[in-house]
């Protein structure tokens, strides 16, 4: 009996991790397809798809681009995060309730209405569409989550610390910078990490509030709106491998050290 | 120095730190959100914007049936989706966390997500190349000889389904199974005690105390599978359309604003009365 | 007090300055030559752009979009100056110089004479007189198909795309204008003469077509669709889908019915708000010279027929067959422009076209 269900266990997972893994392999696959049309019968292998995305000016300035706004506008939005964390689990301000949802209200709202609405607003302020407009959506969205991650981990065992630093003569930011930080570092990492996935994959609101320069999401969208090649597969195999590299890295260093 | 002044040193520091992140959100999401719910009661008249203040918007959007029905399959759409979903999801969650070694299951979870970090606009694609007449599971599946004909499994609801039970898996296993590792083995071993079998267990106590953590999952799946474009419009076929795919074409055909921002709205209604609902069930559940 | 004066003094010019960088950044980034031209996805095959780029020392920003109604939806997005060149469907000009947003071109200096004389279509690229637009590319929006896997002969009548016989080996091309014109011509209604009492015998055939087609898609999609056996039709397809594939896949095809097809053509203008009027011209010249028509009938998105006659000598046989130059007289006779639509009939088009795609 305990044999049986064990087996049917493993048949059950066996199966859903072929149904996750299955476009993933086909992706990679077929990013190796000799011939111009990236489907179905494999003609041969090939790597000059390959040698295509790395010599295509666009695509890697695409490349660079999310990378630019990933990590600029989860800075950014860490940054906001932590101070309006700080200032709610340390301080009592007015309908603090209020203002705490007011933070995360973008959470529950879809990407296509954040971009929309921005993309009105942006229309009468005069900003030109840009990298920099893609960059604020990008704080709008991220900005609730890191604020959720960084507030939940606040707890009233780190006020004694901090408060003890006080009594030493420590400065306010001296206590936040030097004391609440560094203890709350795993957290902002977490935050500022999973803020980059998001980021790095977004659609939608890049696609709404950029104009020439795009990010990858992007740029790939336009690829297979204006052409059929296996060059999408040899570039979504690249960032596959590039994120699972730096997944790695990630579960190796911060997370390891959380564990511990 | 008063107590006094103190404390109002102290509160105009507190709204020194909070004010950055409030800025940020009430000029770049409140305001614009605001702008957007005016605009949706202004009209395009032939090739002009009027800023009138009518409900044509509405009412164009519940007279029409093909702006109607957008919301219908959405909600068709994320309905299957959500359950499906969780019913894939939770067996493999219950796996890992029961029957995974312990020192291997952080590796199972990370495999079971993985996927994750491709592209999304290129996983969505890549499905049409698994699901097309000659992809891979049409292929498998008359070598096998389990089919005769290759069946129709993109272009058409299944495919869009597919596509959103492939990313809602991966979510609701991971969400599921935090939910799961946090109980404590107490509750099973009294349950055992009481003398409930494997299943009973289960299903008198296992599954009731996950079912916040499904509920948020299942938010969390209505919310961003509701909102979503590119799922649809790449293995959906053009075949029916979702309301994002409606209020995408008000803008790129007929650059229509303030119909994009109503049905904006419409959409963002939906999704505020599904919170509601999900809140008051855990609040119930709590009490 | 004095110093009060000063410090508030600089601080508002530290905040002009800052708003100023703010604002103009972009701005300033232009002054280095860069043109942003607004476009159909062809323009965008480097092949195509950046010989130009070379010759003249500048940067070509460009911007996709299909279906003129996107075309306008960004640039009431925009303010005046963003953009310097506009590549817009032949017949959607008159539109384009309603919202007076082109800029009158010399007509000596453009080779308004080398252009087929069906495609030149004065009637709508001139308005009294002047120059607004030049056509620059022109097709057919007819059928394609895989001849190994139809009959080719029942191709040649327009009642095959709502017969039962093909029943899920059809895709629709996604855009409404040249589908519903299509539709029209299949039940033997003039575009030229389309009026709003016409589209519900359109609808019902359209809803027809939609119970027999598999798919309705975009450019791509429907090439993709095609070239892997997902479909072997496309209604709405012609060269622009088919000729790009030829070396690789010689088993589509494509052919103009009996009761005729749909020709659409682009044209390109100048933006009137654009700060680069002189290279914008260039930008134009160069895409009607002989040089750039080739690349342009050719470039990576979709082929097509060059507007200008003296391209054939920078075309290849093989390229020329593809695009079947020789029988252009023949095609020219037999189709018909895209139905040109007030706002009205515009919307109530799109309200048929989207009510068959939630059929």
């Amino acid at each position: 009996m305990r044999h049986l269900t064990t087996a049917l266990a493993a048949l059950y997972a066996g199966l859903i991790y072929l149904f996750i893994f299955l476009p993933v392999v086909v992706l990679v696959l077929f990013s190796f397809q000799d011939g111009t049309l990236p489907v179905p019968p494999l003609n041969g292998l090939t790597l000059r798809w390959y040698e295509a995305i790395f010599s295509d000016g666009k695509l890697m300035a695409a490349l660079g681009n999310s990378l630019i706004v990933a990590i600029v506008s989860s800075a950014v939005a860490c940054v906001l995060g932590f101070l309006a964390a700080y200032a709610f689990a340390r301080y009592t301000l007015p309908a603090s309730g209020l203002l705490r949802g007011l933070i995360v209200a973008p959470m529950t709202v879809s990407t296509l209405i954040i971009g929309l609405g921005l993309l009105s607003v942006l229309n009468l302020t005069g900003l030109r569409l840009s990298l920099v407009t893609v960059g604020i959506g990008h704080v709008v969205i991220n900005l609730p989550l890191c604020f959720a991650i960084i507030y939940a981990s606040m707890g009233g065992h780190q006020v004694n610390i901090e408060r003890a630093a006080r009594d030493l003569g420590a400065k306010d930011w001296q206590v936040m910078l030097l004391i609440t930080a560094p203890m709350l570092l795993p957290s902002i990492l977490a935050a500022f990490f999973l803020s980059v996935t998001f980021s790095w994959d977004e659609f939608i609101v890049a696609f709404l509030l950029s104009r020439f320069d795009v990010t990858l999401p992007v740029e790939i969208w336009s690829m297979l709106r204006s052409g059929l090649d296996p060059r999408t597969n040899a570039i979504g195999s690249v960032v596959f491998l590039v994120s699972v590299a730096f997944l790695v890295v990630m579960e190796l260093t911060v997370f390891r050290k959380k564990a511990s | 120095m008063t107590a006094t002044a103190y404390e109002r040193a102290e509160r105009r520091k507190a709204w020194a730190f909070a004010l950055p992140a409030l800025l940020w959100t009430g000029f770049f999401f409140l305001v614009p959100f605001a702008y957007m719910a005016a605009i949706s009661f202004w009209t395009r008249q032939g090739r002009e914007i009027v800023a009138t203040w009518t409900l044509d918007n509405y009412v164009a959007f519940f007279e029409k049936a093909h702006l109607f029905k957008g919301l219908v399959v959405s909600l068709e759409i994320t309905a299957a989706v959500t359950v499906i979903s969780i019913l894939l999801a939770y067996p493999l969650a219950w796996i890992i966390a029961e029957r995974v070694p312990k020192k291997w299951q952080r590796f199972a979870l990370i495999m079971a997500i993985l996927p994750f970090w491709t592209s999304y606009v290129v996983r969505s694609y890549s499905w049409l190349l698994v699901l097309s007449k000659g992809g891979v599971v049409n292929q498998a599946l008359l070598w096998l000889g389990v089919i005769a004909e290759p069946l129709e499994l993109s272009a058409n609801r299944i495919g869009t389904i597919i596509g959103f039970v492939h990313f809602f898996v991966m979510l609701l296993t991971l969400t599921i199974y935090a939910n799961l590792i946090q109980l404590s083995p107490n509750y099973r071993r009294a349950a055992a005690d009481l003398g409930a079998n494997a299943f009973q267990t289960f299903w008198f106590v296992v599954l009731p105390l996950t079912l916040p953590g499904i509920m948020v999952g299942a938010f969390l799946t209505f919310v961003l599978c509701i909102g979503d474009y590119i799922t649809p419009q790449i293995l959906g076929g053009n075949n029916e359309l979702v309301l994002p795919q409606v209020i995408m074409l008000q803008l790129g055909r007929r650059a229509d604003f303030p119909m994009a921002a109503a049905l904006s709205l419409v959409l963002m209604v939906v999704v505020t009365l599904a919170y509601i609902a999900c809140a008051r069930w855990l609040k119930m559940e709590r009490t | 007090m004095m110093t009060k004066t000063v410090s508030s003094g600089f601080s508002r010019r530290m905040l002009l300055a800052t708003a100023a960088v703010l604002v103009l950044a972009p701005a300033g980034a232009q002054a280095q030559d860069e043109l942003n031209a607004l476009v159909w996805c062809d323009h965008t095959d480097p092949a195509l752009v950046e010989p130009f780029e070379k010759a003249n020392n500048v940067k070509v920003n460009l911007k996709e979009y299909e279906g003129t109604g996107a075309a306008i939806s960004i640039i009431e997005q925009s303010r005046p100056g963003d953009w310097d060149v506009l590549v817009i469907d032949a017949v959607d000009v008159p539109r384009a110089i309603d919202m007076d947003i082109l800029s009158e071109m010399p007509a000596d200096k453009l080779p308004l004479g080398d252009l087929f004389p069906e495609v030149r279509m004065e009637e709508t690229t001139t308005k009294d007189g002047k120059v607004y637009a030049v056509t620059e590319k022109f097709g057919y929006n007819t059928i394609s198909f895989d001849k190994t896997k139809v009959d080719p002969a029942d191709m040649d009548d327009l009642s095959v795309i709502w017969s039962d016989k093909y029943k899920g080996r059809i895709a629709l091309y996604d855009y409404y204008l040249p589908m519903v014109g299509l539709t029209g011509v299949g039940i033997g209604k003039k575009t030229a003469d389309l009026k709003q009492e016409d589209l519900p015998a359109i609808k019902e055939k359209l809803f027809e077509m939609k119970k027999v087609a598999r798919q309705v898609s975009d450019v791509v999609a429907s090439q993709t669709a095609l070239a892997t056996g997902e479909v072997d039709i496309v209604v709405g397809g012609g060269e622009w889908l088919t000729a790009g594939l030829s070396g690789e896949k010689p088993n589509l095809d494509w052919t103009i019915p009996k009761q005729g097809a749909l020709r659409w053509a682009q044209s390109i203008g100048v933006f009137k708000d654009s700060e680069k009027q002189d290279l914008a011209l260039k930008f134009v010249q160069y895409i009607v010279s002989p040089e750039g028509q080739a690349r342009l009938a050719t470039s990576s998105c979709y082929w097509a027929m060059p507007a200008n006659a003296k391209a054939g000598e920078h075309l290849t046989d093989p390229q020329k067959a593809a695009l079947r130059w020789d029988k252009q007289p023949e095609y020219l006779k037999n189709s018909q422009l895209y139905p040109v639509a007030d706002a009205d009939m515009d919307a109530a088009m799109q309200d048929v076209w989207t009510e068959m795609l939630q059929q």
